[in-house]
């Protein structure tokens, strides 16, 4: 009953979060980001699907979030010149069913294998439909991409969609509704079975199941997800070009499910969020967002190969046994001179690429003809990183001090 | 009848013949262990059954039913389960779903994605049954990959045996165990193989002769003897072919 309450709590909460977020921030900005979250949670759940609980590995995602975005940007224009009647509300339904059937055309011959045939069959279409996009420009609109105009629906509750605002809402109960679905497919029979299936096909087959139709229905299921995100970009945007499915954003979706996490269904909405917001503060201020953000990838997959959400998960035997508190001096010991090493690291390489004479960041003023500026610099990450090093083991010693069996804290329990 | 035969069987990879030529009947309800030197063909034998490989030529007939182009989850379907040699279970997923996994099929869950499974309170009853057939209901939340190696052999014949198949095919089912492990596994074996056919590859003969109650010996891809346990503890032919080798080992 407890877990149960939990859990009615838990979705809840996250209801509550998705209504109440454009109460607390309501600039207009903010607004723009949240609704840029929303397309990335779906977007990146749907991913999960694929890699994380299924085991597939896909280069081209992209094809299914693009594809229903552009039926649905279609369908807008239908709307626009009044040739079709239909509800701004299920417009991003109508992304799902191009991105499920897409899933049902791709799937049935992708799915056949797991591993590098299917990455590679996933690498091809995604290739095959970019191109296509330029070439049948009658759909795709080539280069200068499709665009509609989302105000020409009938209202829903009151909401005409001239602004962000309703569109966010729309977008929220999307969000909702598709986590909400995501997450219990992973708890039926075919859900469960695409976790064995990513573990061990051969035995799949042996008691019982087709790796193959277990592959497929996840492949499916994900095409349809991607579809809907694509579907809520067609609503926020208005407008549509090949980029929305060629391997680049595939490649965003990928990096945004392993940063958060890919074995926890809650890592995709971590990795998200974070890369949204990161995109958003960063690309404001430098131009090589795209760098940080490959180093970012890289450090993940070096150093939390679980991602974020892994990395939370990893202090829950340290929480349970109530030394949580024990790695926070650790922590801060590591964690201030890494710092210290990330941000002249991250100087450095501004000064490098800078245009102008002085370079203005952080509150720093860095000439960029002054060896004194280099020096310093060096010298800040040579320190950063000698200290780093110099404290990993203590922290080491912590985690596994928090970490061990308990045989005092057992003690401590029992009276 | 028998209730699984194999006639004129031949597997051949590339120019190398690794089964050459088995015929065999296994009656109903029988415990029938097959025995033979390293190399002989004894795990081909059980892929080729198991549908893991196509045989290059020959028949199998499982109650009367070819097996022939049927692929493994179909042959599973029609009542043959099997373990594995080299332990093969799901190790991300907890020893519990592993055992849960195995009942969904012949519990007509089929690719049923509407039903949450965690309100199927009879395949979770049973799911739990089998756990406490096992021996292993107190590890039933730790990923299988992560329990001891006589407990994922445990977890194994447990996956084998869940879903009620009336053939079961164990392939070395107490390989690496210590001699106290493996004689928990044999009574293990005999309990949740009551009723129900089993054929067996094993090394460990005594685990063979307490177990079968025929056998047959393969050597170099040919079944040279095949019959009751005292039988071929006298055949001179499998003395000098295998036992008499594994004998004088112990």
């Amino acid at each position: 009953m407890k877990t149960l309450a939990a859990k009615w709590g838990l979705w809840g909460g996250y209801l509550a979060v998705l209504l109440l977020l454009p109460q607390v921030f309501d600039s207009i900005l903010a607004i723009s980001i949240f609704n840029q979250m929303a397309i990335a949670i779906v977007f990146a759940l749907s991913y999960n699907m694929l890699l994380g609980q299924g085991g597939m590995l896909s280069f081209g995602h992209a094809v299914y979030f693009g594809l229903g975005g552009f039926l649905a940007v279609h369908v807008l224009r239908l709307m626009e010149f009044e040739t079709v009647y239909f509800s701004i509300a299920l417009i991003p339904l109508i992304g799902g069913l191009t991105g499920l059937f897409a899933g049902i055309f791709v799937g049935s011959f992708s799915t056949r294998k797991a591993g590098t045939v299917f990455a590679m069959i996933s690498l091809g279409i995604g290739e095959l439909v970019a191109a296509s996009s330029l070439i049948f420009t009658g759909f795709f609109g080539g280069e200068a991409g499709v665009s509609g105009d989302r105000t020409f629906g009938p209202p829903l509750f009151g909401m005409d969609f001239f602004s962000d605002v309703d569109v966010y809402y729309l977008a929220a109960f999307w969000v909702f509704v598709s986590t909400l679905f995501m997450y219990l497919f992973t708890r039926t029979p075919a859900g469960r079975m695409a976790n064995a299936v990513r573990d061990n096909p051969e035995r799949a087959e042996f008691i019982g199941y087709s790796a193959r139709w277990v592959r497929f229905i996840s492949f499916c299921a994900s095409g349809m997800f991607a579809g809907v995100a694509g579907g809520l970009f067609a609503l926020n945007y208005e407008f549509l070009t090949d980029e929305n499915l060629n391997l680049v954003t595939s490649g965003r979706v990928l990096l945004m499910a392993y940063i958060g996490g890919l074995g926890f269904f809650i890592g995709p909405i971590i990795g998200a969020i974070v890369l949204t917001l990161m995109n958003f503060l960063l690309s404001n201020y430098t131009e090589l967002f795209l760098l940080y953000l490959g180093i970012l990838f890289a450090l993940t997959v070096l150093f939390l190969p679980r991602g974020f959400a892994g990395f939370i998960m990893m202090h829950q035997i340290a929480w349970l046994r109530g030394r949580l508190h024990s790695l926070a001096l650790p922590y801060l010991l590591t964690g201030l001179p890494a710092l210290l090493f990330i941000l002249s690291a991250v100087c450095l390489l501004e000064l490098s690429h800078a245009n102008e004479p002085v370079l203005h960041f952080l509150g720093l003023s860095l000439a960029r003809d002054s060896a004194l500026s280099w020096i310093g610099l060096v010298l800040g990450a040579g320190l950063g990183a000698l200290l780093t090093a110099k404290s990993t083991p203590r922290l080491r010693r912590a985690w596994e001090a928090a970490n061990a069996p308990n045989s005092e804290a057992g003690q401590e329990a029992a009276p | 009848m028998s209730i699984l035969s194999l006639r004129g069987l031949r597997k051949n990879f590339g120019a190398t013949e690794i089964i050459r030529g088995v015929n065999l009947g296994i009656e109903a309800g029988e415990k029938h262990a097959i025995i033979g030197p390293n190399g002989a063909g004894k795990s081909t034998l059980f892929h080729l059954i198991s549908g893991k490989y196509a045989p290059s030529a020959g028949a199998i007939e499982f109650k009367g039913q070819s097996l022939a182009n049927l692929p493994p989850h179909r042959i599973n379907r029609l009542g043959i389960a099997r373990s594995f040699q080299v332990t093969n279970i799901f190790p991300r997923l907890s020893v519990f779903e592993n055992i849960r996994c195995a009942l969904l099929w012949p519990s007509g869950y089929r690719y049923s994605f509407w039903r949450p499974i965690e309100r199927e309170a009879k395949l979770n009853g049973e799911t739990e049954q089998v756990l406490e057939k096992i021996g292993l209901a107190g590890r039933a939340k730790i990923p299988a990959g992560e329990i001891a190696y006589s407990e994922q052999r445990a977890l194994e014949l447990g996956m084998a045996i869940a879903g009620g198949a009336e053939l079961i095919l164990l392939d070395e089912p107490v390989a690496g165990m210590s001699h106290s492990e493996a004689d928990n596994a044999v009574d293990l074996i005999r309990r949740v193989t009551e009723g129900k056919t089993l054929v067996m590859v094993e090394h460990d003969m005594n685990i063979v002769f307490e177990l079968a109650d025929r056998i047959s010996v393969l050597v170099y891809g040919e079944v040279i003897a095949s019959g009751a346990p005292a039988e071929i503890r006298a055949n001179a032919q499998v003395r000098e072919a295998y036992l008499g080798e594994a004998l004088s080992d112990a």
